[in-house]
């Protein structure tokens, strides 16, 4: 700490209001956080791909009676990129690779925000739990974390979707049960490390209720690590969503990038590179993106640089 | 010994009577080892304290660290429950007298007596409104600023959330007391929208002050609330608290391991030594006329400006490590460092390993040991030579002349060697002067 | 050469010989505000045998100074922005050969002879015909030789200080491995220029520069195992040795434990033990007591004293506690906000403070006599260092700051003999000065 905003040195401004200083100091984080350029560029990345996903149905003819399926062009089968109408090319199958990629987008956003949405609060919840109570408790949930753990992420998605059969909802499904683990064992460990701190005890001495001091003093403090690991499986939960529909596990012909992969690879022998790569090259924008914002609310959120 | 303990309560009349009231409180935290995490022994922390705190007065607990003062100022606070013994809050002169009868009793007549006490007074059994009065007069200043200020709370926020709990005040009126509390500790409107990190380290403790007060509390609970503050600022920090205490009549109790500190802010003082207390008495008469050994050991280890050269040359200066809380010494506690150490401090079996083993190899062969009891038993070595080398070194100048006296017996026979040790009491608290109490055989 | 030095150097030393001399350092730190002068111009020499103790409150660049010396700064975001830290080593007095003679009076020992003109005097040695290095200056190279050898630093928290993972014997071991692995191989008799691979073998063990053969060497040939085991127990001569010194009872047992199995009191003393190793010229102690209780901090200080004394080493003893530098310095400088504000004996300083900070500091310690509740405290809080002007850094906090203090520099400026203080109370701004700033 410097005494740049010593009290001393500088009088108050006028008519400060809490609310006032708040906005200040959200304003100051974000500019901390975009003043990398590297996170900015994550940032242009995902709002391209966010207006992209708006945007669908006015940048092509959605597909009825339901969009999410590609459309197919009988009369253009495995056409190259420049083609009239289908400037990307198209598949094996006639597939418009551009509908299916600006389609793909929202189904990759769809995927990962309820992934990410439903296994933060689970595991945050869990996590929180496990952390607060203590003893017994803790043990039981930890021990069910190891279980989840020490199988491989992919593998475990892989077998869930399998049991419950090739769709894209329970390609969904089987992410939300294999992700919360993540989130409830750095939740925890959080939460360990905040209750430690003086303001805890001092809260519990004032008389405030459990509940107070857990919203109020507790998780804003253990919710950093939780909100970096988010963004950067928003990015990791396209990939291995991509993965599993790659492999067979959606239902062919949704506008999906790792189904559109998955089409289009078996053309790349014969030199029609153009379906696996362009949806191949939107999920690693997609990854690369959100690991870089990610990055850069890690270093912005550090709590060591914080308030400096 | 509570007769005794009763006369280190004060008279109600004089300073305003009792606030608070430590009777027995013990704290011991397991220890756990092993894949099935069982209880392998108890760290005593804090192990059969009794003290009061009066009205308007400033109690200071001093001590090394590790000797549980931490752990008491804590355990005073209700932040944690007590193993055995309780905080007894607010007991009129005839409770009082009561309590301090009742710990005369035998187990099952004492819990008797003492139910309808701890059902109006204990702080861990007292009803909930009860409580809540509890809570609000007693607070509590940390040491470390930085964690004991939410770094994610505005000042205003951090004053004024005691208010807010209590559904004192809200909206423009909690501004204004807020304000008012801040003026108070020498801070002003100017701070009201700032963030902990913003401030200095006198200046977020000021803010910690200034948040104690806000309940209008009857006693903080200081735990070593300038330790980590410049001297310049300790000064300053430490007139405020005067000032606060003479305008409120509020009780500190100051925890501490400063001596110069303690001197200067409290009436009496408590002195710790591993989770006991050592001695206990007003501030003058301690510094004067310490009647403990250890308490003089630590007035004679603190430095103070006068010119060098008398100080530390011909002062006893403590020898040896404090012994491990989970297995004090028998007897008096400080007994295995002591300079002025007697026959009857209670030495013990554990002490041969406690000296010696710093000393020479001689323990690296002691393969078993069989206890009678703590003061009697077998020690058994690898060769025969090794004990009679024990029982040689037992006799020696390597051991201090009182341990020689307290040893009994110390026979060999091939590699097993048998000792026995005077059997000794624990050293209660005795009366040493107005309001002064020690644990010493001496004196 | 002895005999040339007598040429150029008088009998007896009329001043002291200083060991170290701080010239105008300046030590500044990059931060998004701008450039901290966290040390801004400090000035002292330290005086061969003497205890300096370096006092100021958190963040005077006390520290910043007593770490300047080993170059142990991060930079960045350090930038040594300026001035100078020489040292003059020591040696072994080569009349007396360490006995103590008129020459080194008594000490045995005698500052190294500049070795461009071999004592004779020298541009580089500006004619004194004394080694002297700038620390600031010299290669990283000849600043790991000094660092543990001749000028030795003892930390404020030994459990941070010392590595978790090696045993105090390693940990101390590295010291002499590092410095005296000559001493070693003396000891296994084995000559500092003694050819043949199986010597130069051993001596790249010695010094902790073996390649992967060399172990085989030693694992291979009885002859090269008895001389490697001749080493180790050299080294563990040396190392028990040292430990005892520092009063640690039981030293074989101690050498093997691990850091964590030490109290806190016990491995402040095997830091002083390795400060110590090497029998430095200079040792820098870094609020070496802060972190102990009262009773342990008296007896490493009684220990940090006599070690001094009976060894002649310097000590710079870097402090917040005023009554603890009072019992172990013989000089005191205090700092305030990257200064020296005063220095001076410590008996002239602490019965005679004559700046105001210092007598405020004095003044802010609770004593006996200190009736409850008027300490006299200081206001305010130390300033920023934030690129700052030209004005007495303690102006704005100071009861008796008048004209001057708020537009120009104080300089230290002698009030008696060896005490000089920085104040324009005690010298009054000439129109002179005032001009030229």
């Amino acid at each position: 700490m410097t005494d740049a905003s010593s009290p001393l040195r500088r009088p108050s401004l006028p008519r400060e209001t809490a609310l006032r200083v708040r906005m200040r100091r959200s304003g100051e984080l974000a500019v901390k956080i975009l003043s990398n350029p590297t996170t900015i560029f994550g940032f242009v990345i995902i709002l391209l791909m966010l207006s992209m996903a708006l945007f669908a149905p006015w940048l092509t003819t959605p597909n009825a009676p339901d969009p999410y399926q590609m459309p197919r062009d009988w009369g253009a089968l495995r056409m190259p990129p420049g083609t009239p109408n289908h400037p990307l090319g198209t598949t094996n199958t006639g597939g418009d690779v551009l509908y299916g990629i600006i389609w793909g987008s929202r189904t990759s956003l769809q995927l990962s925000i309820i992934v990410v949405s439903v296994t933060v609060v689970i595991g945050t919840a869990i996590g929180s739990i496990a952390g607060m109570v203590g003893g017994k408790i803790d043990e039981i949930l930890m021990r069910i974390v190891d279980v989840f753990l020490s199988i491989p992420e992919l593998i475990f998605a892989l077998a869930i979707a399998a049991i419950l059969g090739p769709s894209f909802t329970n390609i969904i499904l089987s992410l939300c049960l294999v992700f919360w683990v993540k989130y409830a064992r750095i939740m925890r460990a959080q939460i360990i490390l905040v209750k430690q701190n003086d303001y805890v005890d001092a809260a519990r001495i004032m008389g405030d209720s459990r509940l107070n001091i857990y919203f109020r003093d507790i998780l804003p403090n253990a919710a950093t690590p939780v909100i970096v690991q988010a963004t950067l499986d928003m990015g990791a939960i396209v990939l291995i969503g991509a993965t599993l529909s790659f492999i067979g596990l959606a239902e062919s012909g949704i506008a999906e990038w790792g189904v559109l992969v998955s089409e289009g690879q078996a053309g790349i022998a014969s030199g029609r590179w153009w379906a696996s790569t362009f949806p191949g090259l939107m999920i690693f924008l997609w990854a690369l993106a959100f690991n870089l914002v990610g990055d850069g609310l890690r270093d912005a959120l550090d709590p060591r640089t914080e308030g400096r | 010994m509570t007769r005794l303990q009763s006369s280190f309560t004060p008279d109600a009349s004089k300073d305003g009577g009792t606030l608070l009231s430590v009777r027995d409180v013990a704290k011991h935290y397991p220890i756990r080892s092993g894949a099935l995490q069982r209880v392998v022994g108890q760290v005593r922390a804090v192990d059969g304290v009794s003290f009061d705190i009066r009205r308007g007065e400033t109690l200071g607990l001093v001590g090394e660290s590790g000797c549980g003062k931490t752990t008491l100022g804590r355990l005073v606070s209700g932040l944690i429950a007590p193993t055995s013994g309780q905080t007894y809050y607010d007991l009129d002169s005839s409770s009082l007298a009561a309590l301090d009868a009742a710990q005369t009793l035998p187990e099952a007549e004492r819990h008797a007596a003492l139910a309808a006490i701890n059902a109006a007074h204990g702080i861990e059994t007292m009803p909930i409104e009860a409580k809540n009065r509890f809570r609000r007069n007693c607070q509590m200043v940390f040491q470390d600023s930085f964690s004991s200020l939410n770094p994610r709370h505005l000042v205003i926020d951090l004053v004024g959330r005691p208010l807010r709990v209590h559904k004192e005040a809200s909206g423009s009126d909690l501004t204004e007391r807020v304000v008012e509390l801040l003026e108070q500790v020498g801070l002003g409107r100017q701070h009201l929208y700032r963030y902990p990190h913003q401030f200095s380290g006198g200046q977020r403790q000021r803010i910690s002050i200034a948040r104690a007060l806000a309940l209008d509390p009857e006693l903080i609970i200081l735990d070593e609330p300038t330790s980590a503050l410049d001297v310049s600022v300790q000064a300053q920090i430490l007139n405020l608290l005067n000032d606060l205490q003479a305008e409120r009549n509020l009780a500190y109790l100051f925890v501490t391991h400063d001596l110069s500190v303690v001197e200067h802010m409290a009436d009496r003082i408590v002195t710790m030594y591993l989770g006991k207390v050592v001695e206990a008495g007003p501030t003058r008469s301690i510094f004067d006329a310490s009647a403990h050994p250890y308490t003089r050991a630590l007035m004679a280890a603190k430095l103070d400006l006068g010119p060098a050269g008398a100080a530390s040359e011909n002062k006893a200066v403590l020898d040896g490590a404090v012994p491990d809380p989970a297995r004090p010494p028998r007897g008096c506690r400080f007994h295995t460092r002591c300079p002025v150490a007697t026959a009857q401090c209670g030495w013990e079996i554990d002490d041969i390993v406690r000296i010696l083993e710093r000393h020479e190899a001689l323990c690296d062969t002691l393969t078993d040991v069989t206890r009678e009891s703590d003061f009697a038993g077998t020690l058994v070595f690898e060769d025969a030579d090794a004990a009679q080398k024990m029982a040689a070194v037992l006799a020696s100048e390597a051991v201090p002349q009182p341990f020689r006296d307290a040893l009994e017996l110390a026979e060999t026979t091939g590699t097993k060697l048998r000792v026995r040790f005077r059997q000794a009491e624990d050293i209660k608290l005795t009366r040493r002067g107005p309001d002064h109490l020690a644990a010493c055989v001496l004196g | 050469m002895s005999m040339e030095m007598s040429d150029t150097k008088s009998a007896r030393p009329v001043t002291p010989v200083t060991i170290a001399s701080v010239r105008g350092l300046k030590v500044h730190f990059q931060s998004k505000a701008g450039r901290v002068h966290a040390v801004d111009g400090v000035d002292f020499d330290v005086r061969d045998g003497e205890t300096l103790g370096l006092v100021g409150e958190t963040g005077c660049g006390k520290s910043v100074t007593g770490r300047a010396f080993l170059r142990l700064l991060p930079v960045p975001p350090g930038i040594l922005a300026g001035g100078s830290v020489m040292f003059r080593p020591q040696t072994t007095c080569p009349d007396c050969q360490g006995d103590g003679c008129e020459r080194c009076d008594d000490s045995g020992r005698r500052p190294a002879p500049c070795p461009k003109c071999r004592g004779q005097g020298c541009t580089t040695c500006d004619q004194t015909g004394i080694e002297s290095l700038d620390l600031l200056t010299i290669s990283d190279a000849r600043m790991r030789d000094i660092r543990g050898d001749r000028i030795a630093m003892i930390f404020q928290d030994p459990s941070k200080a010392l590595n978790p993972t090696l045993t105090i014997g390693e940990q101390l071991g590295e010291v002499f491995l590092q410095h005296r692995h000559a001493d070693l191989l003396a000891a296994a008799g084995i000559a500092e220029d003694q050819p043949g691979w199986q010597a130069s073998a051993l001596r790249r063990l010695a010094s902790q520069q073996d390649r992967g053969t060399d172990r085989l060497l030693v694992k291979l040939s009885g002859a090269m195992r008895r001389k490697h085991r001749a080493i180790r127990q050299a080294l563990d001569e040396r190392i028990a040795a040292a430990l005892s010194e520092t009063q640690i009872p039981n030293p074989q047992r101690v050498m093997q434990s691990f850091p964590h199995e030490l109290s806190g009191g016990m491995r402040q003393r095997v830091m002083i033990a390795q400060a110590l190793a090497c029998d430095p010229d200079l040792i820098i102690a870094d609020e070496p007591t802060t972190a102990l209780d009262v009773t342990v901090q008296a007896r490493i200080l009684d220990l940090v004293r006599q070690l001094q004394t009976s060894r002649g080493s310097s000590v710079i003893y870097i402090s917040h506690d005023l009554s603890v530098v009072r019992h172990i310095c013989d000089r005191v400088a205090v700092m305030y906000a990257g200064r020296v504000v005063e220095i001076g004996d410590v008996e002239q300083l602490f019965t005679n403070p004559r700046h105001p900070y210092t007598q405020g500091l004095l003044a802010a310690v609770p004593t006996t006599r200190t009736p409850r509740g008027q300490l006299a405290a200081i206001p305010g809080s130390v300033p920023e260092l934030i690129d700052p002007g030209p004005s007495c850094r303690f102006a704005d906090r100071c009861a008796k700051a008048h004209g001057p203090c708020a537009s120009h520099d104080p300089a230290l400026q002698p009030v008696s003999a060896g005490h000089d203080v920085a104040c324009f109370l005690e010298h009054p701004i000439t129109t002179a000065s005032r001009a030229r700033a």
